[in-house]
């Protein structure tokens, strides 16, 4: 009971302070006029959901990053820590209260984003959407959320004070997206890969650099999305580009693909987890 | 059983030593004041006793149960008024209370808590981030009590409380303790324990300078009194100090400070100063224990030994009298 408790008081004081309304809203916003403004361009509903993936691939985790990050650095920070473990609450009950909380908030803005979507596209659009389509989009898009929310979670965790978790989030976000897929130029973990096999004298394959690639969530969340499409990927050039490929690389599966977003966030809240029940709260 | 126990325990952070071998032990049912300056060690320790820090060495044992293996097991029967506490800031008073009867499942009255701590009712259902300092106290003591705790831990709970608040402080703690109890009350101011405390024990730089009833702390300095007289003219002072029992006599203006080593002292001094000069008012004040509080404090400050109480009183290691 006493998670559950955690996690409802939790929930409440973050409903309260329009958090929870800011970022269902934003989501929400951003997502159905990407897919109202598609329809003018395409008449299928699933081309739109192809832009939004690359919209939630950039800004889902910047969007959930005040949602997450003062989850628990937050308490630690103004004394309420004191008032949830004074009372007979594990830290486990604690931290997971925590999460579920901030992943509830973070997976109800993804369903309300999706259904708002699904029914913005239904007279817009010259095809109707399909249920199955978006269905599958979602399911995708939620764990792609709940690989952020542990990763940020976990560093609320580790990090004792507001401005450290603040750092190690949006570092954790650049580290993760920009960084790993190769958006900024020069630095960035290709260019490194490829710098450090120069250096040992070895040559890394194009099909190595993608698997690397693939290892980061917000990556892996694209590349899963390939379901979404199924049977139409060759219907428009922007997603045949990015989901035709020789071969069935291990990078390129859904499974793996769903694997190493899941491993993201389990790995990172087991880690923030050992670390918070170890910590000192003095 | 003692309801709280340490042996030896020991903080350190880094190169400081917070806590230094403290040995304390807290009989059940008691109400226990926990003295010392700012920066003694008694969080320390309060934090050490709920497992939100692990001793660097030794051991406290709260109810029966390691302080920091089985942490849960202790916060479950005690009842909590931390140092920084914090509130959900969206949260109303009357909610945090609620989740904390849920969290130790037990059916106490959040409203009936409200009240007893001196609460409004409006207010206990305006959002805690608004509170004022005293309210928030009189909200973390309403969560300290929820379930009738065996041990209460009380963190300076009288700060931010005004008088009225204080009081009824005192009050509630009587009642818990005739419930049967313990209170372990720490403060560094002494007025606010010296009248609920069966025995106090006081802190200084991490070690216990001295544990006893604060009756047998009375007595362990030469009880002192200072009597105050306004005088018409200034006249000499050397007959009054020559006075058997009179250890100072100090000139203020217009007055005279005499203080007295014994209470048997104080009319030959004043009958000394009426021939000399007209008296025109007389107050006399007690020892206090505030000045025995310092002299505790000060004296384990300036390096004398820290086990050894100050002037000539009867040595008492931290946990001998317990």
């Amino acid at each position: 009971m006493s998670l559950y408790t955690v996690a409802r008081d939790d929930f409440t004081n973050a409903r309260r302070s329009y958090i929870v309304l800011g970022v269902v809203g934003i989501l929400t916003a951003m997502v159905a006029l990407i897919v109202a403004m598609d329809a003018d361009h395409h008449p299928d509903p699933y081309r739109a959901l192809f832009d939004v993936s690359f919209f939630l691939f950039l800004t889902f985790p910047i969007v959930i990053a005040p949602l997450t990050y003062l989850s628990i650095a937050g308490d630690r920070d103004t004394g309420v820590v004191k008032y949830a473990l004074g009372l007979p609450n594990t830290r486990a009950e604690y931290v997971f209260g925590k999460l579920v909380s901030r992943l509830g908030v973070a997976l109800a803005a993804v369903l309300v984003a999706m259904v708002v979507a699904f029914v913005v596209a239904v007279p817009l659009y010259e095809n109707a959407p399909s249920v199955e389509r978006f269905a599958k989009f979602t399911g995708v898009t939620l764990l792609f959320a709940f690989s952020f929310v542990g990763v940020y979670v976990a560093f609320s965790a580790v990090t004792e004070s507001r401005s450290r978790a603040m750092l190690g989030v949006f570092g954790a976000y650049f580290f993760l997206v920009p960084f790993w897929f190769g958006f900024f130029p020069t630095v960035n973990l290709p260019n490194l890969v490829s710098m450090a096999g120069d250096l040992l004298g070895v040559t890394v394959s194009e099909s190595t650099q993608d698997l690397i690639r693939a290892l980061s969530p917000a990556t892996a969340y694209l590349s899963a999305t390939e379901i979404v499409y199924t049977g139409v990927l060759d219907q428009y050039d922007q997603i045949a580009m990015n989901f035709t490929y020789e071969g069935s690389p291990l990078d390129r599966q859904l499974w793996f693909n769903l694997a190493v977003m899941a491993v993201w966030g389990v790995g990172s809240l087991l880690v923030g987890f050992l670390s918070f029940r170890r910590s000192e709260l003095g | 059983m003692p309801a709280l126990e340490t042996t030896a325990l020991t903080r350190r952070f880094g190169d400081l030593v917070a806590v230094d071998a403290l040995d304390l032990t807290v009989e059940e049912g008691e109400v226990f004041g926990f003295l010392g300056p700012n920066g003694a060690g008694k969080s320390t320790t309060i934090n050490v006793l709920l497992g939100f820090l692990d001793p660097s060495d030794g051991s406290a044992t709260v109810l029966g149960h390691d302080a920091t293996r089985e942490s849960r097991a202790v916060r479950q029967r005690t009842g909590l008024l931390p140092e920084g506490f914090g509130v959900y800031e969206n949260l109303t008073g009357r909610e945090h209370v609620r989740s904390a009867i849920e969290t130790k499942g037990v059916d106490d009255d959040p409203d009936a808590l409200i009240d007893r701590v001196g609460l409004d009712p409006d207010d206990a259902r305006r959002a805690a981030g608004d509170y004022s300092k005293g309210m928030q106290q009189r909200l973390a003591l309403a969560i300290a009590l929820v379930g009738d705790p065996d041990l209460l831990i009380l963190d300076e709970p009288s700060s931010g409380l005004d008088p009225k608040g204080a009081k009824l402080l005192r009050n509630i703690v009587r009642e818990e303790a005739d419930r049967g109890a313990t209170v372990f009350f720490s403060s560094h101011v002494l007025g606010q324990v010296e009248q609920v405390c069966d025995r106090v024990g006081i802190m200084h730089d991490g070690r216990m300078t001295a544990v006893d009833t604060i009756d047998n702390l009375r007595d362990r300095i030469d009880a002192e009194s200072v009597i105050d007289a306004e005088v018409e003219s200034i006249p000499d002072t050397d007959p009054i100090t020559a006075v058997d029992g009179v250890r100072d006599v100090t000139v203020q203006a217009g007055s005279l400070r005499i203080a007295c080593t014994r209470p048997s002292a104080k009319m030959p001094a004043l009958r000394v100063l009426d021939d000399a000069t007209i008296v025109t008012d007389i107050t006399i004040e007690d020892a206090s224990l505030e000045a025995l509080f310092e002299e505790y404090t000060e004296n384990g400050g300036d390096g004398a030994d820290a086990d050894q109480p100050a002037q000539g009183a009867a040595p008492t290691a931290g946990g001998d009298a317990a």
